[in-house]
Formats: structure tokens, C-alpha cells, sequence
């Protein structure tokens, strides 16, 4: 077992909140004084440029360079904004942060909107986490009567309120456009882009969008530096650690925070403790619902962004769900497809429509009602949704079916020749 | 100016344009939904794919979202394209029902199209499809949203582009449903426009359902005689029944889009009264009678009392034809000059519009893209309804509206309004003070200024003070545009014919020498204030004459009486309140529609050579015919434009332009006269159009009877608790035009001290457009 | 007191809570921003959100009804129609099916008599699938009164419907 340094769980005690005191107790908010007490805002984010930090919600965009288009020195209202809207299958790291460490994300944010000059900040958290929310409530409260938060932050001079904004439960709200619209309290289909939030965001203004853990991160960049940082990765450009949330057929379904660029092998069998009943591992989704499957064949693929793309599949955001042999891949596949097809905003006729066939012929197939004409039809359907929705969700949805259709296409083969699917008891 | 090669073949296209709007340049369609013209390009539908296959990023777009590049190579009938859009169709198809037979829209279904041209063809989706439960959303507009394929162009075009805050997009994933918070009519004045956006059958006209094929229909490029706007539109008929109206599309007028007065408001053309046969006293005659005897009339009575015996009398809802013949016929008679207007004020202002704004006329494709636009006395949904859409368009893009209007008026964007009242507004215009001083600055720093300046408020005296603002405002780079809302389908017409030197139609009446009067399409007793000095007049004829579409009640007092056509059967052109020459086509012959001939039966039960209820004839027809002329239009219009070269425009002409603007004129010198003084105690008169019903045509339009609203005397707050008076409760009010007896609406958006009532036909005598006059109020008798 | 409120509205909403969401309102730039909130504490306090709540809720920001509607009817979480005293929320994604979530689904429909979607007929229980919780470390979960109940078996699931019975009749 690597010995990783634990950097966004290293004041998670199970079953316990941290708050301010035991926060500062253990250098919370140094990070936070080092950045408005000895930084510009303009090294803040080149640091973070540096330490190559990428996104944490799944999509892995490198921060510093999001950071980069962020017009930062512009006057005028600007926002930072948390997406807190974790609702992918297979991920709850964010969740399980904020249930340990609120503050955490609070010094982040505070940092990050000194770096990118934004007076107002916005947490939007999904509706199941309403005990996080409290947490960032209270945390909020804390850290305003410690001075951390509004007007004139450790006598800086840089002003900074912050706000929780709830949901109601749609998955879709996790896509950033959609989210700020949902923010605004309009119908949360995600916009056109150009213009990016960065130009064009909340309310109209400049705005930057970044996960929880991809914020939670910063004051540990700030205060460790960026090679440091870098370091801490496993893989040569890869950087910082990772939380994963185990899941699925795992003895231990647990949430860890270890290196990026850690192997599969590793996750599973050290972290995960094997797959349960004594069963053998089949496949994986690495990094939530929309990444394409792994097999036995990837057991030492290095988890990282670079590495599993080279593979066919995603990082994502790191919720690595796991398969045991006696798992039906066509009703994997069906079952998360109808998650998709059900979470889709209604907006695109890909997404919209295109998904509710996908998921007709995932049903005729694992019914054993399909024939090779319905295969033939779901390898066209994925070709012809894959790149051409609106927004990532239907993308997202395509990843596993192609996973299904590169690693098992066979196992549908055999749902079509018995007419009946091959694991059903 | 990028040049791109589409399908092998090259354009240039100007800078930001998109693949779409290229290919569509290049008569190449690709297949779309959600795109629209004047909605723009969101990305929803993904039916316009395209492959790109040059530049950084290659491959499968949507044609509607890439702007163009130079050097651009794109396929639109490639394999990756084709069978993405094909299978766009098929999506689009999951949940559709295939009940094109008897869906409304059959004939003229985007979907029906685009499914073809997609490709689709065999539905292998053999799973449920969705259904929803349908909404009443009122008279005008049917609702069918199984059909729907989730464009999105309705919420677009209601929400967005219209400002209607009634109608909106619920649900989510496959389950979207469009549509009300609750069953109930559709509050918006441009509902019907669902009607025309929706690709498929989900939104039809209600007032249409099941009448018709669209390839049934006839029929033609037309002008809305509803107001002086004088959008495009589309009429159809069939069974001699005008059916429909859909919106036609002038990119400088209305764009594609009418208001719900224009489309649900051509019911005058087969009113059940409709007066269709010719009638000398109380006898039935034929037309070739009628003309013989009008003849002879006129004749007789210029020779024995004097050019000044026969006054011919025109209207600003006929043509520019008819009025011109009318001219003709004056000179042809020997009579005087005819009045081109009952309403002399309203004339007197179409006048200044015509001659001394008509270098800077806007458009309203230029307020659509003003910065800031001006509007001064005018209450924009009653008055020009489009007009206010057109205010709305510049507002989204970051344009700023100021308004100042005695009336509250409500607009579907943000603006702001000041309530002033007539007389104030006067004094803002004449000199202002700061206020004036501000808003005179805000027009100099402008880029793209326009002033929109009501005719019925403001009157002459208010468009004279105009000129001086939007000189002033003009410089070297850019003028300041003027935009004059006046009343008519063809004011600015009529003005424009006009000779200066007209004395108004009730000084000649009352001067006695008057013994004929001709009316032609014009009923003073409706369409100009005093209408009780025109009623004692007009006992003082020899002889009353009137040719008119509609049943008025002048017309059934006539002494000779010949029915004409309205502007659906007929060919003619109006000229608009932006000085823009639009022609419009016939769309129907007249005759009764089967309804009236046999209960809506077929086929009819009685038999006849000619057609039942035909023998209306146009009345530049009509008049050729009194004249002797041969009906050419082509060498009618030659004669026109001989005779007044700023109609030079009307020799290209054709039914379906965006039209041309008249040659503009030299402005006249003004003579601002002082305002009446107000007696103590009284309240400022506002006669106001409604939205429905004002118009003459609309009064006799029976769709539009649910939006009409009762008439009542609206009041400032202020003024309801200084007079005693209570809202709901009955009030006396003693004006110039007579004593009504009206309910008080408490109105907190108006200006105070002033008396608003909506004209809308229960009180005919309060004709908007009079000189700004004086009321007394008090509360109400006793009985209530 | 405002027009908003009112006896009509004292079942929708507590009437402090109303007063604060005015407040708030009033003082904002961008009052629409607080749909999900007044719509939440609607469904908290009255269990769903009724048509009146809708016309609430669009009084309160100043938006009309469809306004709030559109929103209402996007999420998953606000409730257009009644629902019973205790909603559960069964997770039915990935990581809860890998985990026998369909087994507890048959037990829940068995022991409650009800098919997702419907509310047992004493008022107390409504069914409805979910999709993922952010539970997937304590799978198959359900989700009521915003609380996480896992891992379940068909005998936790027996417990935790007892325990709620016996909250309701208490």
C-alpha cells in the first residue's frame, strides 16, 4: 500500500465534521494568508498554472488554464462559482469532502476568487447533500465572524461573500452552463457556447465554474507549492492526488484520497480489498457512469488523465465502480443508459430522443427479444450520437455503450443466439 | 467577406453569417428546425448537419451554429451528414403520431418536409411513445402536443421574441410539454404567431380548424389594412370564405411576425350584414344601375349648383388607387378637390408625416436596431402593435426605450415611462426644460436615435415641434430617424395625395354648398370626432352617396348605395407610416361563403349563373367604370407617377416586396399655434384607441369579440380620492363630443389630472385624434 | 402585512418564513434566483407543492406562474402532486443495482403494496426511483426526509418501514 500524503482528507475523522477550530488547529487558512498577505493574484494563478492542477468534476480541464481566459483585472461584478451538483453514478468524493472538511473548500474558494479578483461566490450543492450544505452553512458562518470571509479579508483590502444555493435533483445541473442557469432560476438547459461562462457567465458576467475538490486543492498548491504538488502524482505529468470512490462489487466500497496515476490493480485489490463473494474482477467504470469500461486487460493502467485516454476510456472524476464475473454488461450498460436517457434536460434531439432508443434496443437485446439488425442499429446509434450533442451529457451516456461495444459485444451476441440473457438465474 | 465552397459550389457571404444562411444563399437546403430566421440559430434539433472539411477542426457541424471561414470546404449530402440527419428524422419521429390525415397542418408541415428530405422513411422504434394531455388555451390558438418535436421554436417566439410571460416550456427530458400554467387564453397580443413558427401540427389556428388543405387555399401576398404599420401578410380563402391569415415576411417591417388584431381580424370580409347589392333609396339595383344614376347625380348637380355642390369624400382604408381615381373623377365631374380624410386632424398630421419628415423616415428594421428610441404619445399595442415587438428587439440587444404618454402603457420589454399628460407633453416638446434638455442630449450621443411620435396625441402641432428635435439631433455621421404611428393602412396615402389648400370635410359640409356627398369607403360618423355636427350636416344633403365594404349604419341611410371589396378582393396599394409603398394581391373573388348560402352545407341547393353574393366590385373598379377609364392598373399607375414623381417606386412594384419608399418632399414652413386654455376644474381629455376594436375593421370582426373589454373612464389614483369617485363606480362625463355615462377604472400608470377612455365602439363618438379638449366628471346618477 | 400574506397562504408556507422570503426579495438584484429556495421550503412545510404554491412562489419573486412552473417541473425533487408523509427515494443507478437494488425495489413495492410512483393509501408512504444519491459507498440506499438509509437488506428495509410506522403513529 503507497503511503500518500494526505492532503484533502487529512483532518477526516469518521462520522465527524471538522470545524473552524480544529480547521485552524491543523493550518487551516495558512494557505489562505499566505495568498492576500504575499500574493498577487496574478502568481496565484500562474502557481496554479504551474502545478498543472486538472479539474475535478470529471472533465479534467487544466485549471490554471481555464483560469487563464478568466478576465480577471476586468471591472465590474464577476463570480466564482462551486459546482457542488455531484450526481454522477459512482461519485460522492465530494460529498464525502465536504461531510469531513467544509472549511476546506471555503479557504479554497477564497483564494481562488482573490486569484481571479471575483467579489461574489456561489456554492451550488445538490439536493441530497443537505447535510454538507449545513456544514457550508455553518462554516460560512464561522469563517465571516473570523474574518476569512466579507469585507476586507485579513485587512487585504479584497472583499468576498459567499452563498450556498440549493438544488432540486437534476443531474444535468453538474454541466456548468446549465448549472449557472439553474443559479439564475431559468430552465437549466445548458447554454451555447461561445460565449463561455468565463465572458458571459452568471448573471451575465465573467464567471468560473470549478468542482469542489478541484478548489479544495488550491490552498494546499498555495502553501506547498507546485512542484510539490506535482510530485505527489505517480505519473510524470500527472499531479497532486486524487479521491477515489470505490463502489460496486468491492469488499471495501470507501472513499480514498491516493496518488493520481495509482494503477487499477492497486485501487482494486489493495483499496477495494478484491471484488466481494470471492468473485473475479470483469470490468470497471474508472471515473463514474460516462467513462468507458476497463477490463482485465487494464489492471495496470496507471490512473490518471493521459493514460486512460489512451486506453479508450476516462478518468473522470475518479468513482471507480467495479463489476464482479457474474455481471450482465448488456444490463450494466442498459441500466446506466436509462439513468442518462432519464437525466437528459429535453433540449437536444440526440440526447433527448436518441437516448431513449438506445435504451429501446439495450431492452429488446438483455430481453433476448434482439436480433443482429438491433446490434447493428445500436453501433449506428453510437456513431451517429457520439460528438454531435449539444452539451456532454448524451457524449457521457456514449461511453459506456462503447465500452459494451468494444469489450462485449460478444456477451450481446450471446443475449441475441439463446434469447435469453446468459446470466439471468 | 469570407468565400466558401458549399456542395462544390462558391459564394462570398458577408462576415459572421453561418454555413446555414450561406447555403440557403446558394438555394441549398439543409434540412432544420429549430433555426428561424429572426430567432436565430440555438442548436437544439442537430437536423442541420453538415460535414466540414477544411480548417482546425473538421468533421460533422451544425450548419446553423459555424460562422462561416474563408477557403470553408463543406458537403451537405455526404454520408456522415445524410445519415446523422437521417437519423435526426428518426428520433424526431419516436414519439410523433402519424396522424398527418387529420392534422391541421397536412400540406405545409416542416416536419412532413424535413422527415422526406432527411431521409427517414421506416420507423424501426417499436417501443411506447409519449402522449400528453392537450390544453385549452382560448379561441384563437389549438393545441396538440403529441405532435410536438421539442424545438422549442414556440417558447422562443412567444417568450423571447414577443415578451408573452403567459406560456412557457414544463417538464423535462422526453416529457417537455409547452404550453400554460393552466388551461385559459392566451394573454399575449401576438399568440398566433405559435401558428406560423411551430414546424409541425402542435399549434394551429383554432379559428381555421378543419376548414381547409393549405393546397386548397387560395392564396396572395397582402398588406394588414389594420393599422398604419402595414405588415405582410399571407391571407388564405377558399369557398369564398376568407379562412386564415398567416404572417408574411418584409425584413424591413414586421419581419415575420403579426399581431393577433392583423390575423384574427378579417372577419368584416364575410360579416353575415355584409351589404353586397347596390340599393337606390330603398330599391335593389344593379351595379351598371347604380353607376348610371351616380352619373347622372353628380352630373346633374354640378351643373345646376357649381363645382362646390359635390363632395367627394376618400378614406385612409382604401387605396391608393381609389383615392387617386377619386381625384380623377373630381376633375372629370368638374367638382372640387375631393377630402381625402373625415378626420382632419388625423390628415393634418399624416401630412406633416408625408411631406416634412420624409427624409428621415424609419423603418421598423432600424428601431429594431436603434439604440435609443424616443416614443412620445403613443400607447404602442393599441396603436401599432407591431411596433412594440420592434421596441422589444431593441431592448434585448441593449437598446434603451423612454416613453412619454398620458396612457399606461404597458410594453412587452423594459422601458421607461413618464406620464405626462397632452398638455405636458406639448410643453416637453415645445421647450421641456431639463427634461427636454436631457433627452435632446441622450439623442445627440446616440448612435442609431429614432423618435417614434404618435399622430392621434401629439396632432399636428406636436409633429411640428418633433421637426426641430430630430434635426438637431441629426450630425454629419448619422441621422436621427422619425417614425410617425398613424392611424390608417394608407394615412400616409392619402396625405400624400393630398393638395394643401383642402378645406376639412366639416367646414365645406356646414358651409351649405354641399348638396351630393360621395363617401367612399369612409363613414365620418365613425372614423372623425363631431360625429353629431356630421350627422346635422349630412340632413342638410340632397343627396348621400356611400360605396363601402362594411355595414355601417351611414351606408344604410344612404340614398344611393354601392357595395365594394375590401383589400383581400382586390388589387391595390397602401403606403405605410414609414412613407413604404406596399402592393397587395387579390386573394378572393366576392361571393357569400357556403356558410351563409346554405348553413355551411355542400353542395349549395340552389342554382345560379353567377355566383351568390358576387356582385361587389373593387372601387377602383368602380370608379374606372364611372369615368370612363379602361381598368389597367399598369397604365393607372403610369398616370399616377406623371403626376406625382414621388410614386415613381410604384412602377416596379410587385405584391410580396419589402416595397419602396416614396421620393421624399421639401418640408413646409410651420406654424406652431398656441394650445386651448383649461377651464378650472376639468381633466384633460385622452381618447385613446383599444387594442381591439378601435378600427373600424376589427368592430365588425366577430373572432376577436374575447378580447374585447368594456369601455371605461380611466383616472389617476389621485384624482379617483380628490373627486370622490371609487373605481368600479359610475361617473358622468361632460366632454365637447357629448355626455357618457362610464364605469371609473382606477388606473395607477397614467398621468393624473387627465380622463382616459378607450375608444371600442361603446362610446362611437369619442374618436381618438381630436384637439386636445376638456371634460368635467362627476360621479355617477343615482340608478347605480 | 403585504397582500402575499394571508390566511390562504398559512398552509403553504410558515408565515415568518414568508416575511423573510419578501425581505430577501425585495433586497436582491436577481429575486429569481430564489425559486428552488421558496419552492423547497414550500414542499418542507406543506409535503408537496400545490398549484397555490406555485402562484406563491411567483407572487413572492414577481415572476408569474408559469415562470416558477417551468423550474417546478425540471426537477426531480420538487413534488407537483401529493405524496405521502414519508418519500422514499431508491436509488436505482450503477452502483446500487450492482448491490441488489432491484431486489430491495420488489421488497419495498411488496411490503408497502405500492408501485413506484403511487403512495400507500394510509398517506404515509410514496414510492419513487431515484437516480444516484451520492451513496454509492453504503449501496443499495434510499434517500427519505433528505436522510441516507444502507447498506439495505430486505430485513433493514423491514425495520426502517416499522420504525417510520411507529414515528407516524407516536
Amino acid at each position: 500500500m503507497s503511503q500518500t500524503p494526505q492532503l484533502l482528507f487529512k483532518n477526516r475523522k469518521p462520522g465527524q465534521t471538522v470545524f473552524l477550530k480544529d480547521f485552524t488547529a491543523n493550518g487551516g487558512y495558512e494557505g489562505l494568508r499566505t495568498a492576500v498577505g504575499t500574493m498577487t493574484p496574478a502568481a496565484i494563478r500562474e502557481l496554479v498554472k504551474a502545478a498543472a492542477l486538472r479539474g475535478r468534476g470529471g472533465a479534467g480541464f487544466p485549471t490554471g488554464v481555464k483560469w487563464g481566459f478568466f478576465p480577471a483585472d476586468k471591472p465590474g461584478p464577476k463570480y466564482l462559482v462551486c459546482n457542488c451538483d455531484e450526481m454522477e453514478p459512482g461519485t460522492y468524493k465530494d460529498g464525502v469532502l465536504l461531510q469531513a472538511d467544509p472549511h476546506q473548500l471555503i479557504e479554497g474558494m477564497i483564494i481562488s476568487a482573490f486569484a481571479l479578483q471575483t467579489q461574489v461566490g456561489y456554492i451550488f450543492i445538490r439536493y441530497a447533500y443537505e447535510k454538507q450544505a449545513e456544514n457550508l452553512r455553518r462554516a460560512i458562518t464561522e469563517a465571516t465572524q473570523a474574518g476569512y470571509l466579507g469585507k476586507n479579508i485579513l485587512g487585504s483590502g479584497f472583499d468576498f461573500e459567499l452563498h450556498v444555493h440549493g438544488s432540486a435533483g437534476r443531474y444535468i445541473l453538474g454541466e456548468e452552463t446549465a448549472l449557472l442557469n439553474g443559479l439564475e432560476g431559468i430552465r437549466p438547459n445548458p447554454r451555447l457556447k461561445p460565449p463561455f461562462p468565463a465572458m458571459r457567465g452568471l448573471f451575465g458576467q465573467p464567471t468560473t465554474v470549478n468542482n469542489v475538490e478541484t478548489l479544495a486543492n488550491i490552498p494546499h498548491i498555495v502553501t506547498g507549492g507546485a512542484q510539490w504538488f506535482k510530485d505527489l502524482a505517480l505519473t510524470v505529468d500527472g499531479s497532486g492526488t486524487k479521491l477515489f470512490g470505490l463502489s460496486g462489487h468491492l469488499n471495501c466500497t470507501e472513499c480514498f484520497e491516493l496518488p493520481v496515476g495509482i494503477s487499477l490493480r492497486e485501487v482494486i485489490e489493495t483499496y477495494g480489498q478484491g471484488i466481494w463473494k470471492n468473485k473475479q474482477f470483469k470490468a470497471c467504470l474508472p471515473g463514474g457512469a460516462s467513462t468507458p469500461y476497463l477490463t482485465r486487460e487494464h489492471m495496470d493502467v496507471p490512473l490518471d488523465f493521459a493514460p486512460l485516454e489512451q486506453v479508450g476510456s476516462r478518468f473522470g472524476t475518479a468513482g471507480v465502480t467495479a463489476f464482479d464475473e457474474d455481471t450482465c454488461m448488456v444490463a450494466a450498460t442498459l441500466n446506466l443508459i436509462s439513468f442518462f436517457a432519464r437525466e437528459s434536460c429535453g433540449w437536444c434531439t440526440p440526447c433527448r430522443d436518441g437516448l431513449t432508443m438506445v435504451r429501446w434496443l439495450l431492452e429488446t437485446l438483455e430481453s433476448g427479444r434482439g436480433t443482429h439488425e438491433h446490434l447493428e442499429m445500436l453501433k449506428d446509434q453510437l456513431t451517429n450520437i457520439s460528438g454531435k450533442s449539444f452539451c456532454a451529457l448524451a457524449e457521457g451516456a456514449m461511453g459506456p455503450l462503447a465500452g459494451l461495444l468494444n469489450h462485449f459485444e460478444q456477451e450481446i451476441v450471446d443475449h441475441i443466439d439463446r434469447g435469453h440473457c446468459p446470466f439471468s438465474k | 467577406m469570407p468565400t466558401l465552397t458549399i456542395d462544390n459550389q462558391t459564394i462570398t457571404v458577408s462576415e459572421g453569417k453561418t454555413i446555414l444562411e450561406a447555403a440557403e444563399a446558394l438555394g441549398i437546403m439543409v434540412p432544420h428546425f429549430c433555426y428561424h430566421k429572426e430567432l436565430g440559430a440555438v442548436g437544439a434539433c442537430r437536423m442541420c448537419a453538415v460535414t466540414v472539411h477544411s480548417g482546425q477542426m473538421p468533421g460533422l457541424k451544425m450548419a446553423c451554429l459555424v460562422p462561416v471561414e474563408e477557403g470553408m470546404v463543406v458537403t451537405t449530402g455526404d454520408e456522415a451528414s445524410a445519415t446523422f440527419r437521417d437519423r435526426v428524422g428518426e428520433w424526431l419521429m419516436l414519439n410523433h403520431p402519424h396522424d398527418c390525415p387529420v392534422c391541421d397542418e397536412g400540406g405545409e408541415c416542416q416536419l412532413q418536409e424535413m422527415t422526406i428530405s432527411s431521409g427517414h422513411g421506416i420507423r424501426r422504434y417499436q417501443g411506447d411513445k409519449g402522449t400528453y394531455t392537450n390544453q385549452d388555451l382560448g379561441p384563437f390558438i389549438a393545441q396538440e402536443m403529441n405532435r410536438c418535436i421539442q424545438c422549442y421554436r414556440c417558447a422562443r417566439t412567444y417568450k423571447d421574441y414577443c415578451g408573452g410571460r403567459d406560456f412557457g416550456v414544463m417538464g423535462s427530458r422526453n416529457r417537455v410539454f409547452f404550453g400554460r400554467f393552466k388551461d385559459g387564453m392566451l394573454e399575449s397580443d401576438f399568440s398566433g404567431n405559435l401558428v406560423d413558427v411551430c414546424p409541425t401540427g402542435v399549434f394551429t389556428d383554432r379559428t381555421f380548424r378543419f376548414k381547409s388543405r393549405s393546397w386548397d387555399l387560395e392564396q396572395a401576398d397582402s398588406v394588414c389594412p389594420h393599422c398604419g404599420v402595414g405588415c405582410a401578410t399571407i391571407p388564405g380563402g377558399r369557398l369564398r370564405e376568407l379562412q386564415r391569415v398567416c404572417s408574411g415576411d418584409n425584413p424591413q417591417v414586421n419581419a415575420t411576425f403579426i399581431c393577433d388584431r392583423g390575423r384574427f381580424g378579417s372577419g368584416y370580409v364575410s360579416h353575415p350584414e355584409r351589404p353586397r347589392q347596390a340599393r337606390h333609396n330603398d330599391q335593389v339595383i344593379s351595379i351598371d344601375d347604380a353607376l348610371i344614376e351616380l352619373d347622372a347625380q353628380i352630373g346633374a348637380a354640378v351643373q345646376q349648383h357649381g363645382p362646390e355642390a359635390v363632395l367627394l369624400l376618400g378614406s385612409d382604408r382604401a387605396s391608393l388607387e381609389t383615392n387617386w381615381l377619386l381625384q380623377s373623377a373630381a376633375k372629370h365631374f368638374g367638382c372640387r378637390v375631393p377630402v381625402l380624410n373625415a378626420h382632419a386632424r388625423r390628415h393634418q398630421t399624416a401630412q406633416m408625416a408625408a411631406f416634412d419628415f420624409s427624409a428621415s423616415l424609419a423603418s421598423l428594421e432600424d428601431i429594431r436596431n436603434s439604440d435609443l428610441t424616443l416614443v412620445f404619445g403613443v400607447d404602442p399595442l393599441a396603436e401599432a402593435p407591431i411596433l412594440a415587438l420592434a421596441l422589444r428587439q431593441m431592448v434585448r440587444k441593449q437598446g434603451r426605450v423612454l416613453l412619454y404618454d398620458p396612457r399606461p402603457v404597458e410594453l412587452p420589454c423594459d422601458f421607461d415611462h413618464q406620464a405626462y399628460s397632452p398638455a405636458a407633453l406639448q410643453e416637453l416638446l415645445e421647450d421641456g426644460g431639463v427634461e427636454g434638455r436631457h433627452l435632446r442630449d441622450l439623442l445627440a450621443q446616440a448612435e442609431r436615435p429614432v423618435i417614434v411620435a404618435g399622430a392621434d396625441l401629439l396632432g399636428p402641432r406636436g409633429l411640428q415641434l418633433l421637426q426641430g428635435w430630430t434635426t438637431g439631433a441629426a450630425n454629419a455621421e448619422r441621422p436621427c430617424r422619425f417614425y410617425p404611428v398613424l392611424a390608417g393602412a394608407n394615412s400616409f396615402g392619402t396625405a400624400l395625395l393630398s393638395l394643401p389648400e383642402q378645406d376639412d370635410l366639416l367646414t365645406r359640409l356646414e358651409g351649405g354648398k354641399v348638396k351630393m356627398l360621395v363617401c367612399v369607403e369612409n363613414d365620418p360618423l365613425l372614423e372623425a370626432p363631431l360625429g353629431e355636427r356630421f350627422a346635422a350636416a349630412l340632413t342638410r344633403l340632397d343627396s348621400l352617396v356611400v360605396v363601402d365594404y362594411l355595414p355601417t349604419s351611414l351606408g344604410a341611410h344612404a340614398n344611393l348605395f354601392v357595395p365594394s371589396c375590401p383589400p383581400f378582393e382586390d388589387d391595390g396599394t397602401f403606403i405605410n407610416n414609414e412613407g413604404r409603398l406596399r402592393r397587395y394581391r387579390r386573394v378572393l373573388k366576392p361571393g357569400l361563403t357556403l356558410a351563409h348560402t346554405d348553413q355551411g352545407g355542400h353542395p349549395p341547393r340552389e342554382f345560379s349563373l353567377a355566383t351568390p353574393g358576387s356582385e361587389p366590385m373593387p372601387t377602383a373598379l368602380l370608379l374606372q367604370r364611372l369615368i370612363g377609364q379602361k381598368p389597367d392598373m399598369n397604365a393607372l399607375h403610369r398616370q399616377m407617377v406623371e403626376q406625382q414623381p414621388r410614386l415613381e417606386p410604384l412602377l416596379k412594384l410587385k405584391p410580396g416586396d419589402p416595397g419602396v419608399r416614396v421620393g421624399s418632399a421639401v418640408a413646409r414652413p410651420q406654424n406652431i399655434d398656441k394650445l386651448p386654455e383649461q377651464p378650472a376644474g376639468t381633466f384633460q381629455m385622452v381618447v385613446s384607441a383599444a387594442r381591439y376594436g378601435s378600427d373600424l375593421l376589427s368592430r365588425f370582426a366577430e373572432k376577436l369579440a374575447p378580447r374585447l373589454t368594456p369601455t371605461r373612464l380611466g383616472l389617476h389614483p389621485d384624482d379617483l380620492v380628490e373627486r370622490g369617485l371609487k373605481d368600479g363606480a359610475p361617473a358622468v362625463v361632460e366632454t365637447d363630443f357629448g355626455s357618457f355615462k362610464l364605469t371609473v377604472a382606477s388606473r395607477p400608470g397614467m398621468a393624473a389630472g387627465c380622463a382616459l377612455v378607450e375608444n371600442s365602439g361603446d362610446c362611437p363618438q369619442l374618436i381618438p385624434g381630436a384637439e386636445l379638449s376638456y371634460c368635467h366628471i362627476s360621479p355617477g346618477g343615482a340608478d347605480e | 402585512m403585504t397582500a402575499i400574506e394571508s390566511q390562504t397562504t398559512s398552509h403553504l408556507l410558515d408565515q415568518n418564513t414568508l416575511a423573510e422570503f419578501i425581505r430577501h426579495a425585495g433586497e436582491i438584484e436577481h429575486p429569481r434566483e430564489m425559486i428552488i429556495d421558496v419552492l423547497r421550503a414550500i414542499q418542507l412545510h406543506h409535503g408537496w407543492v400545490p398549484d397555490e404554491g406555485v402562484e406563491l412562489t411567483a407572487s413572492v419573486l414577481g415572476l408569474t406562474p408559469v415562470e416558477v412552473e417551468e423550474i417546478a417541473t425540471f426537477y426531480d425533487k420538487i413534488f407537483r402532486r401529493p405524496v405521502g408523509r414519508f418519500v422514499i427515494h431508491l436509488c436505482d443507478s450503477i452502483c446500487c443495482w450492482t448491490r441488489g437494488a432491484e431486489e430491495i425495489a420488489l421488497h419495498l413495492k411488496k411490503v408497502l403494496g405500492i408501485a413506484f410512483g403511487q403512495t400507500t393509501e394510509d398517506g404515509l408512504f410514496t414510492l419513487l426511483p431515484s437516480c444516484c444519491l451520492g451513496c454509492c459507498g453504503i449501496a443499495p440506499a434510499v434517500m427519505i426526509r433528505q436522510e441516507f438509509y444502507g447498506p439495505l437488506t430486505p430485513e433493514k428495509v423491514d425495520e426502517l418501514i416499522a420504525a417510520l410506522r411507529k414515528e407516524a403513529s407516536a
